[in-house]
């Protein structure tokens, strides 16, 4: 378990861009290398604050606490973050140039400051579609409490 | 009020506009340090001169990714002060968004459905650009609850 720290990450996605899987390395079904992570308050802040979600629920305790979900939460789309948090400078969602063409996700449980989340991800397909070369991948989300707290798949077009 | 009458007072066809979106270096920039998606597509303006496959793009383009919760936000805007949980949303990326582009995304209501245990709203989701272009295109499901997921253990 890592308290996640924004500041103490890789920005250089072209370290170790040799060691990362390519289209024709990526096998369906084979898992990512993962490591939970810690969410803070602050995290979640910045998070949200970032990518623009402004709603008061994501940073103001004392607001959050006088509506229906009793305190902070994460903005949904936090499993961005959590993607780049959990995954090392290996993980070929890093590499240069690749494309993201789109992706589903259903929310299970919201995400809440203190939570320690594992991510589970694979590969489920590759396909080749217009000259280009897709990976299909799956993530699943788990709490600390063993919940579900959201699944996602996606597609992206992988670098040649 | 309770979920059910939530549920009853959505209709069928009623729009939510979202707020419009400016892409810059800084939103870049911003949406790099809260995603940690440092990918070159986003920064780097000689990497952009590269093709890939037979695509080009001119100069850097926006994360797809941030049409997720600009998107996400139109709809909590709107559900969360109802009682509605964001349940599911499904896109998909059509068009690059560059430097000095403006996106607005809008959800259509679809479909309503009550089942067994919930009250559930579907909605037709697009975000189009300053041209009228559409960039993403989509679909999301919402549930109004009595009591959010998590809490009542709590």
């Amino acid at each position: 378990m890592t308290v996640l720290d924004l500041d103490d990450f890789e920005t250089d996605f072209w370290k170790d861009v040799e060691k990362r899987k390519t289209w024709d390395e990526i096998i369906p079904g084979e898992l990512r290398d993962t490591t939970p992570v810690t969410l803070t308050k602050e995290v979640i802040a910045r998070f949200a604050a970032g990518v623009g979600e402004d709603n008061p629920i994501y940073f103001d305790e004392d607001y959050a606490k006088t509506t229906p979900y009793g305190g902070i939460i994460a903005p949904p789309s936090i499993h961005i973050l959590l993607m780049f948090a959990c995954t090392t400078t290996e993980d070929w969602m890093r590499s240069p140039g690749t494309i993201n063409a789109g992706q589903n996700w259903s929310y299970h449980f919201p995400i809440r400051p203190g939570d320690t989340i594992t991510m589970r991800g694979t590969a489920l397909d590759r396909f080749i579609r217009k000259d280009r070369l897709f990976a299909v991948h799956e993530n699943t989300f788990t709490n600390q409490h063993g919940q579900i707290v959201c699944t996602g798949r996606g597609q992206t077009i992988r670098p040649q | 009020m309770t979920a059910q009458q939530q549920f009853d007072e959505t209709r069928v066809g009623d729009v939510i506009t979202g707020r419009s979106f400016t892409v810059t270096r800084e939103t870049i920039q911003a949406f790099a340090d809260a995603s940690l998606d440092y990918n070159p597509l986003h920064f780097d303006d000689k990497y952009m001169e590269n093709t890939f496959g037979k695509t080009t793009f001119d100069g850097v383009i926006m994360h797809g990714m941030q049409n997720f919760p600009l998107i996400s936000r139109t709809l909590t805007d709107w559900l969360i002060p109802r009682g509605g949980f964001h349940r599911r949303l499904e896109t998909r990326w059509l068009k690059p968004v560059k430097l000095g582009h403006t996106i607005t995304p809008v959800a259509t209501f679809s479909a309503k459905r009550q089942t067994d245990k919930g009250f559930w709203v579907l909605f037709d989701i697009s975000v189009t650009n300053q041209d009228g272009d559409l960039v993403a295109t989509g679909n999301a499901m919402a549930e109004f609850l009595d009591v959010i997921p998590g809490t009542a253990a709590a």
